[in-house]
């Protein structure tokens, strides 16, 4: 697996080198500039697999190097750092172009959620091998490890567990995974959905993962590592 | 409704008092006018006098019988008729002599009685100043009150009037200024063309309201900016936190950092509700809202032990803010985390109709608790080191932007309920 490189643009060298070490920590490389400027000079030396970018710069707005970023087709992921957390900022920002927005403060293990998040997006390179807690799934050989045991399951449960490790720690929207398991399919029982969910739940309770996959009545499901080591998800202000 | 009594005498009273002090001051002036005329004729009183007492005397059968009147002496009256034929007449006339403590008055009056004319030959001694004074009173009448009591109540009447008139502009200027809004700083009252001194006074008052508007700006603007300029070391903090090995010392930091986050956030989120304004064009879906509420705040509530449901009761298309109306969820969806026991579900659901609702399974909200609760920084329990008791007051200002309301339901099997209804359903395009 080949190392992510982000290129963090962010003017307080403090809360820099925080950002830095933290991210190297969770195996990104990180290179880091405090201006427009020296942005868009580190851009034509390297490429980078995201760009964390603050808004409040000394050299201009973020958001006109994103826009900048845009203007000349580049499709590199954008998430914006800010302090600004206002009622129309977030979508001003994500209409100029961002991919995602978190509002300061933040911890390391959010960010670096939301990094592998936008890298996993189509067009991003696609890591192959998920993992949360115990459970591990090899989304080429379509093959599920639990601890040091492989187990065996039907292929609409390997995809379920797929879309769930994918955004693990966060609810996944029923509709989205209907649509994804019986994209194929001319009819759709209402509960046949549940049943896979059901089924799965099962299949990883009786081999001992230490996941769970919980029923957000209304909303869809969520898989949720083992508490001791919780999935970092508090978007403040998001 | 505001008090509207004011203090002090009213415009209208002190003008009335004013003219009625004014009235007096001139009928004293024409009283003495009229005694000093009288005094230096003391002829016509005399004339004034003898006719007074004919017209007394006259409607007595007998005038011999008359009674004289207190400061008369010698009083004698009898008819007369003139010697010779019956077209004659008899020519009024009056006499004065003056005698010892007064005046011999004597005369003849005509009586106008139709066909038959009289006359009345009158003659007494008046005594002092007594025998004259119902011909000064008559004379006060007939001078003085005739014409300055309608012309009192004139003034009056023109004072009701115009004062009324002259201070129509005042009251409309009063029902502004009880209707300005702290939201709204941008009202300022109308300016009336006349008259000039209500004029220069409200243009005054809109003066004072631009500088308050500048001020409130500036304070709300510094909050915000204060808010928006913590969060950077807040974030070096937390980051700074993390590093330090793990242990109590660590888990309290990070826990009191938490809170300072949630209040810097909550100074930020109110005083951003404060300056929304809602443009009424955009159509939000209050249940796809409600949805990524839950979808974002469900795993951090399944990290704490909680559940978060949620239910579609359809139609709930309004016009408003997705972003506020996100808040305004997650407020009310904090709010049941932070209050309500763990293992029991919030509800949060959408619908029917232009509405939204967040239900738990708490211990309720006092009715006492019920009016402060969306006062700002109010907390029922002050040693709650839970938030800053802003939580509602973001909710109801960012409810207002919209023109809803929202209300506290206890519904049944215990917990709380709260209700927000939007005035504006969006209009369903097909």
């Amino acid at each position: 697996m080949s190392i992510m490189r982000l290129l963090l643009i962010e003017d307080n060298p403090r809360l820099a080198g925080l950002i830095r070490d933290g991210l190297q920590g969770q195996g990104f490389a990180v290179d880091w500039c405090g201006t427009i400027a020296g942005a868009e000079a580190a851009q034509k030396v390297n490429s980078y697999d995201l760009l964390l970018l603050d808004l409040g710069l000394p050299d201009g707005d973020g958001l006109e190097l994103l826009r900048t970023v845009r203007r000349r087709k580049d499709a590199t992921p954008i998430l914006v750092l800010t302090a600004r957390g206002g009622l129309d900022d977030r979508v001003s920002g994500l209409d100029a172009g961002a991919d995602d927005y978190l509002v300061k403060p933040f911890q390391i293990p959010e960010l670096a959620a939301r990094c592998r998040a936008l890298m996993r997006r189509p067009g991003a390179a696609l890591g192959t091998i998920l993992a949360c807690g115990n459970v591990m799934l090899d989304t080429v050989e379509r093959s599920i490890t639990i601890g040091a045991t492989a187990i065996e399951a039907p292929p609409r449960e390997v995809d379920l567990l797929e879309h769930l490790l994918r955004r693990a720690g966060h609810v996944v929207a029923k509709a989205a995974l209907e649509n994804s398991l019986y994209a194929m399919d001319a009819e759709v029982t209402p509960n046949a959905l549940e049943a896979v969910v059901s089924r799965l739940r099962k299949r990883l309770g009786s081999a001992h993962a230490d996941v769970t996959v919980r029923t957000v009545h209304g909303v869809g499901y969520a898989l949720l590592a083992p508490l001791a080591a919780p999935v970092a998800t508090q978007a403040e202000n998001a | 409704m505001p008090e509207r009594s004011g203090t002090g005498p009213s415009l209208f009273r002190q003008i009335a008092r004013r003219l009625l002090v004014f009235t007096l001051i001139f009928a004293l002036l024409d009283v003495v006018i009229v005694l000093v005329t009288y005094a230096r004729q003391p002829e016509s009183l005399a004339q004034e006098l003898l006719g007074l007492e004919a017209r007394r005397v006259a409607v007595i059968d007998d005038p011999i019988n008359a009674v004289p009147l207190t400061g008369m002496r010698n009083f004698s009256a009898r008819f007369v008729q003139p010697d010779v034929d019956d077209d004659a007449v008899l020519i009024d006339w009056t006499r004065r002599e003056q005698i010892e403590g007064g005046y011999r008055i004597s005369g003849v009056r005509a009586l106008d009685d139709g066909d038959d004319p009289r006359w009345l030959f009158l003659r007494f001694d008046a005594i002092g100043i007594r025998p004259f004074l119902p011909v000064i009173r008559n004379e006060l009448i007939e001078h003085v009150a005739l014409p300055l009591v309608p012309l009192a109540g004139l003034l009056l009447l023109f004072n009701i009037v115009s004062v009324r008139r002259t201070l129509a502009p005042l009251r409309r200027a009063e029902t502004e200024v009880d209707g300005l809004d702290p939201q709204d700083m941008s009202l300022r009252l109308t300016m009336p063309s006349q008259p000039r001194e209500v004029n220069t006074l409200v243009r005054a008052g809109n003066r004072a309201l631009a500088r308050l508007e500048a001020s409130v700006l500036t304070l709300r603007d510094f909050t915000a900016n204060a808010a928006h300029e913590l969060r950077t070391p807040l974030a070096i903090m937390q980051l700074s936190l993390e590093r330090l090995p793990d242990g109590p010392i660590k888990s309290d930091l990070q826990t009191d950092a938490d809170h300072m986050t949630r209040l810097v956030g909550q100074m930020l989120d109110l005083a951003q509700a404060d300056a929304l304004v809602v443009d009424e064009s955009v159509v939000v879906d209050l249940a796809a809202v409600g949805r990524a509420v839950v979808t974002q705040l469900a795993p951090k509530s399944f990290v704490a032990g909680r559940e978060l449901r949620f239910s579609d009761h359809g139609g709930s298309m309004i016009d408003g803010h997705a972003e506020a109306v996100f808040r305004i969820y997650r407020n009310l969806v904090d709010n049941a985390l932070a209050h309500a026991p763990g293992a029991t579900p919030i509800e949060v659901s959408a619908g029917p109709g232009p509405q939204l609702a967040v239900r738990d399974h708490g211990p309720g909200i006092l009715a006492a608790d019920q009016p402060h609760l969306f006062e700002r920084f109010w907390r029922n329990n002050r040693s709650s080191a839970d938030g800053a008791g802003l939580g509602f007051g973001i909710v109801k200002r960012l409810v207002d932007a919209h023109g809803g309301t929202i209300v506290i339901e206890t519904p049944e099997g215990g917990g709380a309920l709260f209700r927000v209804e939007f005035p504006n359903a969006a209009a369903t395009a097909g």
